[in-house]
């Protein structure tokens, strides 16, 4: 009886040591750390990447490599930006970029007043450098360092060839772009006008519509009744492409036409998965990323001064939707 | 120090560390979380005071382009002032998940200050255009430093985010611990209070359990408490009291005993000189009808009867002068012979005596009349119921530092029970057949006239004959009493 009633006392201290010091282990232990005061910050490079269309698949490729590249090189990169092309909280991103007063900004190229106004005043101003990635803007109004990105007219180029090996040497194509006339989309279309210009059995429309998608869809409509007789559809801004897809299918086969585009449109690989666009210019985003940080830490280390001013051009090459799967 | 009052005051030291050290712990710990809340709230505080300064920057600008009074000047670089202070406080505030947007916070703080000044300067200058767009790019830069703020506040957040579910946790947890805490200590406490009150009061009850004993007087129990306090001390002190009172109480009753048997020989003695008055009335009568009676025999020619009627008379004589006093051997022998004679005359031949008497033991003192009763007995029991009657031996026989008087006879025995009845003393003899004088009056008498036992010795076979040895030593053992015989 003794005994029992010892064994059980001595049972239940042990149990209740366990569980008291379980808990007082979980309640006195400190994980949680607070993020520990950094010091050793003044010399890395603050980098800024800014694009006006956060969260696409392109962008975020460019973001990983630029991500990537910073870490490598021991400065602290963030990417800044709008989504769905916002320009005008694309444009006080960049200006806070400026007041901020980081050590280089890398942006995506826009071709408004405001925009070249911020480069080339106040950047200059401050003394930041600028590279512009993937969309250029003409060194001359922007005082861009350099840019970083495929070379767009030779994109426009590949894209044409592209069309006239899979439709053949005559047939009706539409290039549509948007209104903004933005200088990479320039280049595209002086360099698919200057393969066609060799074609003359290939006619070639131009159209130009605004951004919204009810523009777009109404642009789609009313080419495709003023001329029924298309062949292929080249969508030189990449973003208009799923909305003008999505008007052809609804008028009938999406197949029949010839459809083309870039990789930097939000939808771009979706659609190509699909097989609802025959093909698209692939760029190389996390090269651009990669390569614009790399320039960039290299002109702010003086490795490399100047840079050149033409632009660094990654790769470009050729996806067609029967290569996919 | 006390023993007891000790161990009173190691539980309560004990009680006192163990709540002392969770007080401790649990006070450490508020302190600790409240230091992280208020760090945490220094912050946002210190940030919010960036984003109301600057505005307050713009504010004073904006007053002092309207009116450029020297006061609002003073208000404006006072601000700016402020605006810097906060800047550096800002700046402690550094980390590696905020590091980034806070060098940009500050760089844009900077900047403020840069375009204030250079509207100053352009104002000055009264270039009130570029004055005034270097203003509305302050304003606007006050708006970014607002949602700077709020981004960064944002950012903490989500930093602190799993601080402050922790801390959350955390209280949980230590809601837990109180719990499982005081049920551990109260389960300990528990423990070492019963352990403890144990330890004193178990000595206690042993000790009170000895005093009930002693109290019922049972002196011949040992106390013994093994404790180390007081109590053990009194346990043997108790226990030295115990052995005192034992050995008196012993001693009082050896002393009462001694008394009680004084008053025994007493009353044999009253009871014996009883007897003796009873039979004083007619005892001169007695003798001088007997001597009377043997002259007439002796006259008339009958000399057997006058021989027969003397030793009647001596006998009787002997039986009352004697009995209360130490005779010889020798007058014991005499008195015997006598008494046979008389008994010779009633048996004729049936009755052989045979006596073998070392004359050398017969100086030896001896109380009255102890040996006629033994004779007689044997007379009454082995000769008188037997037709054909009985031998009886008598010998007195010298060894080493006793005497031993035989009385053997061939009669038919004395039951055991009986025997030890008689040697004990305890057997009353009211045979009428007796001179009056019992066995047992003779057993006790020799015990009181010696002060020792196991003079008398009794062997009887149920048929055969008994034989009473008696051992009288030479030298008496207590003389006194003796003396106080003598006395009575």
């Amino acid at each position: 009886m003794r005994k029992a009633g010892i064994i059980i006392l001595s049972f239940l201290c042990i149990v209740l040591c366990y569980f008291t010091f379980t808990t007082a282990q979980k309640a006195f232990k400190s994980e949680l750390e607070l993020p520990a005061a950094s010091t050793t910050t003044k010399d890395r490079y603050r980098i800024v990447l800014i694009t006006q269309e956060l969260e696409t698949p392109f962008w975020d490729k460019v973001g990983a490599g630029a991500a990537e590249q910073a870490q490598k090189d021991g400065a602290s990169l963030e990417v800044w930006g709008s989504y769905g092309k916002n320009q005008e909280d694309f444009l006080k991103k960049l200006e806070i970029a400026i007041q901020s007063k980081v050590d280089g900004i890398i942006v995506q190229g826009l071709d408004t007043q405001k925009f070249k106004d911020l480069t080339k005043i106040k950047a200059a101003f401050y003394g930041i450098p600028i590279i512009t990635v993937a969309n250029d803007v003409p060194k001359a109004e922007s005082l861009r360092k350099t840019y970083v990105g495929s070379d767009q007219h030779l994109a426009g180029k590949m894209i044409a060839q592209l069309m006239l090996s899979d439709m053949g040497q005559h047939g009706n194509i539409i290039l549509l772009s948007d209104s903004q006339k933005e200088y990479y989309q320039e280049q595209r279309l002086k360099g698919i006008r200057e393969v066609f210009k060799d074609y003359p059995n290939v006619k070639a429309v131009y159209a130009e519509t605004s951004d919204s998608r009810e523009q777009v869809i109404a642009k789609t409509q009313d080419l495709l009744n003023k001329y029924p007789d298309v062949n292929g559809f080249i969508a030189v801004n990449a973003n208009i492409a799923g909305a003008m897809i999505q008007e052809i299918s609804r008028r009938g086969k999406v197949e029949p036409y010839h459809i083309y585009s870039f990789d930097d449109g939000s939808e771009s690989l979706s659609l190509l998965n699909q097989k609802k666009l025959d093909g698209v210019i692939e760029q190389s985003p996390e090269m651009m990323g990669r390569k614009s940080v790399d320039l960039l830490i290299k002109w702010l280390n003086n490795d490399k001064v100047p840079l050149d001013a033409d632009g660094y051009l990654s790769d470009i090459g050729i996806i067609k939707a029967m290569d996919k799967r | 120090m006390n023993k007891i009052q000790k161990k009173i005051w190691m539980l309560a030291t004990v009680v006192l560390v163990i709540m002392g050290i969770i007080w401790i712990a649990l006070t450490y710990y508020n302190q600790k979380t409240q230091n992280q809340y208020n760090e945490i709230l220094q912050r946002y505080i210190k940030m919010n005071e960036v984003t109301s300064t600057s505005q307050l920057v713009v504010t004073n600008l904006n007053n002092y382009l309207l009116e450029p009074s020297k006061a609002n000047l003073t208000e404006l670089n006072h601000s700016k002032e402020n605006l810097n202070r906060v800047k550096d406080e800002v700046l402690s505030l550094r980390n590696t998940e905020n590091e980034f947007d806070l060098t940009n916070y500050m760089n844009l703080i900077d900047s403020l200050i840069e375009t204030t000044d250079r509207s100053l300067m352009f104002y000055s200058e009264k270039d009130t255009e570029a004055s005034d767009k270097e203003f509305t790019e302050a304003t606007r830069i006050s708006k970014y430093i607002s949602d700077m703020t709020l981004t960064l506040i944002d950012t903490e957040l989500k930093t602190y985010d799993r601080f402050y579910r922790g801390i959350i946790d955390q209280s949980a947890e230590f809601k837990k611990l109180g719990i499982w805490l005081m049920l551990l200590i109260t389960l300990l406490l528990l423990m070492i209070t019963y352990w403890f009150s144990l330890s004193i009061t178990r000595p206690v009850q042993l000790l009170t359990r000895a005093a009930n004993e002693l109290s019922a007087g049972r002196f011949d129990k040992e106390i013994k408490v093994d404790s180390n306090d007081e109590i053990s001390f009194l346990a043997q002190t108790f226990n030295r009291m115990r052995i005192n009172i034992n050995n008196l109480f012993q001693e009082i009753q050896q002393k009462a005993q001694l008394e009680h048997e004084l008053q025994q020989s007493k009353l044999l003695l009253k009871e014996s000189q009883l007897r003796n008055l009873q039979s004083q009335i007619n005892p001169h009568f007695l003798f001088n009808t007997l001597n009377t009676l043997s002259k007439k025999a002796y006259l008339e020619g009958s000399e057997e009867t006058s021989d027969l009627l003397v030793s009647v008379a001596g006998l009787l004589r002997y039986n009352l002068k004697w009995l209360d006093r130490a005779v010889t051997l020798r007058d014991e022998v005499v008195v015997i012979q006598q008494y046979m004679n008389i008994q010779k005359a009633r048996f004729t031949d049936r009755l052989t005596l045979n006596m073998e008497i070392d004359e050398a033991c017969l100086e030896v003192q001896i109380p009255g009349l102890t040996l006629q009763p033994i004779i007689e007995n044997a007379v009454i029991y082995a000769v008188e119921p037997r037709e054909e009657g009985g031998n009886i031996w008598f010998r007195i026989k010298d060894g080493d530092n006793q005497v031993i008087i035989e009385v053997e006879d061939d009669g038919p025995g004395i039951q055991e029970h009986k025997i030890k009845q008689i040697v004990e003393g305890e057997l009353v003899q009211t045979d009428a057949a007796s001179t009056g004088i019992g066995f047992s009056n003779v057993v006790k008498r020799l015990k009181l006239f010696y002060g020792m036992e196991n003079l008398m010795d009794i062997q009887s076979h149920i048929g055969l004959g008994t034989k009473v040895v008696l051992r009288i030593p030479k030298t008496r053992g207590i003389e006194e009493n003796a003396k106080t015989l003598d006395r009575g």
